[in-house]
């Protein structure tokens, strides 16, 4: 159910980093989602699709990366990963 | 393309607000309480018995958050305490600005404990810091003992698990033993303490609970 809010939140932190590099464009986030971090992935992959549609960061992907508890991970990861940017030719 | 790494949380917007809240509350000797738990489980009950045993001019508030209406705010106002309703219009969880915001207003050095009643929820608030000391799961006995197990996140979180409407224990097939277990399955170090808001069996170890949680709190005041 709060998935909406946390498309939001991913799409915010795109844009921050987006902003600390110009010219750069991102295409794709990589996001960790722990097994108990309470989000559904379908249904953050359908709000992030939804909002990002109607926003200047598009097209922007979003990859969702699961990670089961254990092996010293608690599970509770809703974690920023990477992003994929194309930068500025320079020439 | 390139590929860089990111460090950071998805919701370190809503961490970085509540640092800046506990870091307030610390500073003003306030202990800052998030209940949580299923609608119904009787976080409402457990807050309205826990003002009825403070006496008047306590330095005690409630900021109570529901989808829709304010009548948790009406129902915990009788006592006398300030209490401000968070009404979120759909948001299923409670975050960190709505808390900074109710705030604003009250003057936190006049505070020794803050209760936050978060939206009926297991999933979604168990995601989002609000600047409290310990999160408090509800879990009452008309729910399944497996409750743990099937929402481990919030057992896993919280400090504190208050089983409420014991005195249905007869009449209900729930077995406290095995929700204990559940419990402690999920989060060794988990308190667990039995009470009923309805007949008031159990709240004596609920207010000491809280007391000496208070007192933590003065003591912890940076000199």
């Amino acid at each position: 159910m709060h998935e909406l809010g946390i498309a939001c939140s991913i799409l915010e932190a795109v844009r921050a980093e987006s902003a600390r590099r110009p010219g750069v464009r991102v295409r794709k986030v990589g996001v960790r989602i722990g097994e108990y971090s309470g989000v559904d992935t379908e249904s953050l992959r359908f709000c992030f699709e939804t909002l990002v549609k109607e926003d200047d960061l598009a097209p922007l992907a979003l990859d969702l990366e699961y990670c089961p508890a254990g092996n010293g991970t608690r599970g509770d990861e809703l974690d920023l990963s990477y992003l994929e940017i194309e930068e500025p030719e320079t020439s | 393309m390139k590929r860089i790494a990111l460090e950071g949380k998805v919701l370190g917007e809503n961490d970085r607000i509540a640092a800046e809240l506990r870091q307030a509350f610390l500073e003003h000797g306030i202990l800052c309480l998030n209940f949580i738990s299923s609608p119904g489980s009787g976080k409402t009950s457990l807050l309205e018995r826990t003002l009825e045993g403070f006496a008047a001019g306590a330095r005690v508030a409630l900021l109570t958050g529901d989808i829709q209406t304010d009548n948790d705010a009406r129902r915990l106002a009788r006592f006398g305490f300030p209490v401000r309703q968070i009404t979120t219009a759909g948001a299923c969880h409670l975050d960190a600005r709505m808390v900074e915001r109710h705030l604003r207003e009250w003057d936190l050095a006049k505070l020794d404990l803050l209760l936050i009643e978060n939206v009926g929820n297991l999933v979604c608030p168990t995601s989002y810091d609000l600047g409290e000391a310990a999160k408090i799961v509800v879990l009452s006995v008309t729910e399944g003992e497996d409750k743990p197990l099937k929402y481990p996140g919030i057992f896993r979180k919280a400090e504190l698990m208050i089983l409420n409407k014991t005195d249905l224990l007869p009449y209900v097939p729930f077995d406290v033993q095995t929700a204990r277990e559940n419990a402690r399955g999920i989060n060794p170090r988990i308190e667990i303490l039995e009470l009923s808001c309805q007949t008031g069996a159990g709240l004596d170890g609920w207010r000491r609970w809280l007391q000496g949680r208070m007192e933590t709190a003065r003591q912890r005041v940076p000199a």
